[in-house]
């Protein structure tokens, strides 16, 4: 046993002792200690202005403000670039800064940002109920129903009604700048990412085949296992893709504008299908599915890069600015237009918080020469 | 690729930064510095996605990160311009017994510091003075109570304590398998 086992497991045995007015036996016969390290450190634990001493120093550290702290450090956009990239991107701001020069001669610089109406996004949905009518979940409102209630955050199906034999669907659209959470009647959690949505029963019949259909956009899934729902299997389908569940997490991408369907397998085992073609994913694996070709890849994938949206951060490795602006422009609503096409292939390493400001993330990139500016009017971004 | 969610970070986080910060300023004696140094070597973690096996191991890269963060400090040019710590005084700071005595006070107060509050108000101020020595009179005359209130009220500590530290030998003893 290491030095520090010892004396973590030290630690236990004296604040046992003490809490029960016993004498801390195990720290007065320890060898790792002398006599007069054994006084200190008793004294430290029992002697009155020990105590308060420790106290006042405690009232001055606040966890929860000092996480802050942390978590904007660790979050705030740090793109990193591929080594090749790095090289260009120095040559590139040596460019700029000539650049940069020569224009304070020869123009006034246009403005950066004209009006800027982009938000952070935010918890929000539209629930469809099984009559039509609709419902709008967000911030600040709740909602009841005889099958269901949210909070403004998430929205929560109550167990089946045994003696329901009737399927009722419900349909949760998230706009862009949204995401929501939802649980079903089962219990299976599902994250739904912005400008998505999910058709799903109001309750699932009891024995039945459980089935949600992922209409579009991007969903994480941690299903209730079968064993808990009297064997019924659990099915996601998407353009014709079927994904039958073995009892798992996984994450399902298939947004409007691609033509490809990603399911990513976090946990356990899946099976994707369409029409007769079949894939078994593994934990960590990704099928790519080619909707016009009809065929699967699936290759091993960085879980996280994929999954981490469902924690407020967006992970990108090597991906490139079109398709990280893509992402981007889904959470903060706004539409992104490249006026220079030859930046939109340049590669990116990067960890962004998704509650980061966008002219924060769009100054990061433009310090790293990428794109040489940038403007923003009203809900629109222009690269250039 | 992180093989903790942040989630999970801030558990960590929440657990050991208040004694890591203590722990820091009985080398340092500056809170506001030592508050830097935790909470730069929390961010280090996170950047580097440094794994660990399992709570004892957390734990023993944190102290020792923190105290070499702080022993680095301590011997920096502008700390030494402006204090008086004689190498000697460092020398000391620099010892194993030093800083596994400080890693056993600050333990030892966190497993006391989360029992107590787990308490109701008067079991827990009566448990403080216990440990501070207080025989069952002192109790009784300090908060001015029978001492048949102080006996009761520490039966009804140790019952509701049990489980809890019960719990903390079942976890080390998972952890050290």
């Amino acid at each position: 046993m290491s030095v520090f086992n010892k004396i973590f497991k030290l630690s236990k045995k004296t604040a046992k002792s003490l809490l029960n007015n016993k004498p801390p036996k195990k720290l007065l016969k320890t060898e790792l200690f002398s006599e007069e390290d054994k006084a200190y450190i008793l004294k430290e634990l029992t002697n009155k202005e020990a105590i308060e001493r420790r106290e006042s120093l405690a009232n001055q550290i606040n966890t929860e403000d000092d996480w802050q702290l942390v978590k904007k450090e660790i979050t705030k956009p740090v793109i990193k670039l591929n080594r090749y990239y790095a090289a260009v991107a120095v040559l590139v701001a040596c460019l700029a800064v000539g650049y940069l020069i020569k224009q304070n001669y020869t123009s006034v610089d246009a403005p950066q940002i004209i009006v800027n109406n982009i938000e952070v996004g935010s918890d929000k949905a539209t629930l469809t109920l099984e009559d039509g009518s609709q419902v709008e979940l967000g911030e600040g409102t709740s909602f009841e129903s005889e099958n269901a209630n949210s909070d403004g955050e998430n929205l929560i199906y109550k167990k089946p009604n045994p003696k329901n034999s009737q399927i009722a669907y419900n349909y949760l659209t998230i706009p862009r700048g949204g995401q929501f959470f939802v649980e079903l009647s089962d219990g299976t959690k599902v994250w739904l990412n912005s400008e998505s949505q999910l058709k799903y029963p109001v309750s699932f019949v009891e024995g039945d085949t459980r089935k949600v259909e992922l209409i579009y956009g991007e969903a994480y899934f941690d299903v209730s296992p079968s064993t808990e729902n009297k064997g019924s299997k659990f099915k996601v389908y998407n353009n014709n893709q079927e994904i039958k569940v073995l009892g798992t997490e996984f994450n399902v991408k298939a947004y409007k504008e691609e033509f490809n369907v990603y399911t990513t397998l976090v946990e356990g085992k899946v099976e994707v299908g369409i029409d007769d073609k079949k894939e078994v994913l593994k934990p960590s694996q990704q099928s790519n599915l080619d909707l016009q070709t009809k065929k699967f890849k699936v290759y091993e994938i960085d879980v996280y890069n994929e999954i981490s949206w469902r924690e407020g951060i967006f992970s990108f490795e090597n991906k490139n600015l079109k398709d990280i602006m893509a992402v981007l422009s889904r959470w903060y609503d706004t539409d992104v237009i490249f006026e220079n096409k030859s930046i939109e292939k340049e590669e990116f390493i990067g960890v962004l918080g998704k509650d980061q400001d966008i002219v924060e993330i769009l100054k990061t990139i433009q310090n790293f020469g990428i794109i040489s500016d940038y403007q923003i009017n009203d809900k629109t971004i222009i690269l250039k | 690729m992180h093989s903790i969610s942040l989630k999970e970070f801030k558990e960590y986080f929440d657990n050991q930064y208040m004694s890591l910060c203590l722990f820091a300023n009985k080398y340092i004696g500056d809170m506001e510095i030592a508050k830097d140094i935790v909470q730069d070597v929390f961010v280090k973690i996170w950047e580097e996605k440094i794994t660990f096996k399992n709570e004892s191991n957390i734990k023993t890269y944190l102290y020792t990160s923190v105290k070499n963060k702080s022993l680095d400090f301590l011997k920096s040019k502008t700390y030494k311009a402006t204090n008086k710590l004689t190498d000697l005084d460092i020398q000391k700071l620099e010892t194993e017994p030093f800083f596994l005595r400080e890693v056993v006070v600050q333990e030892t107060s966190k497993i006391i510091h989360e029992a107590i509050a787990t308490l109701p108000k008067k079991c827990a101020e009566i448990l403080l003075l216990s440990i501070q020595d207080y025989s069952n009179q002192d109790i009784a005359n300090e908060l001015q109570i029978s001492i048949n209130t102080v006996k009761a009220q520490k039966k009804i500590a140790y019952k509701k304590l049990k489980p809890i530290l019960k719990e903390y030998f079942l976890f080390i003893a998972f952890a050290l398998e």
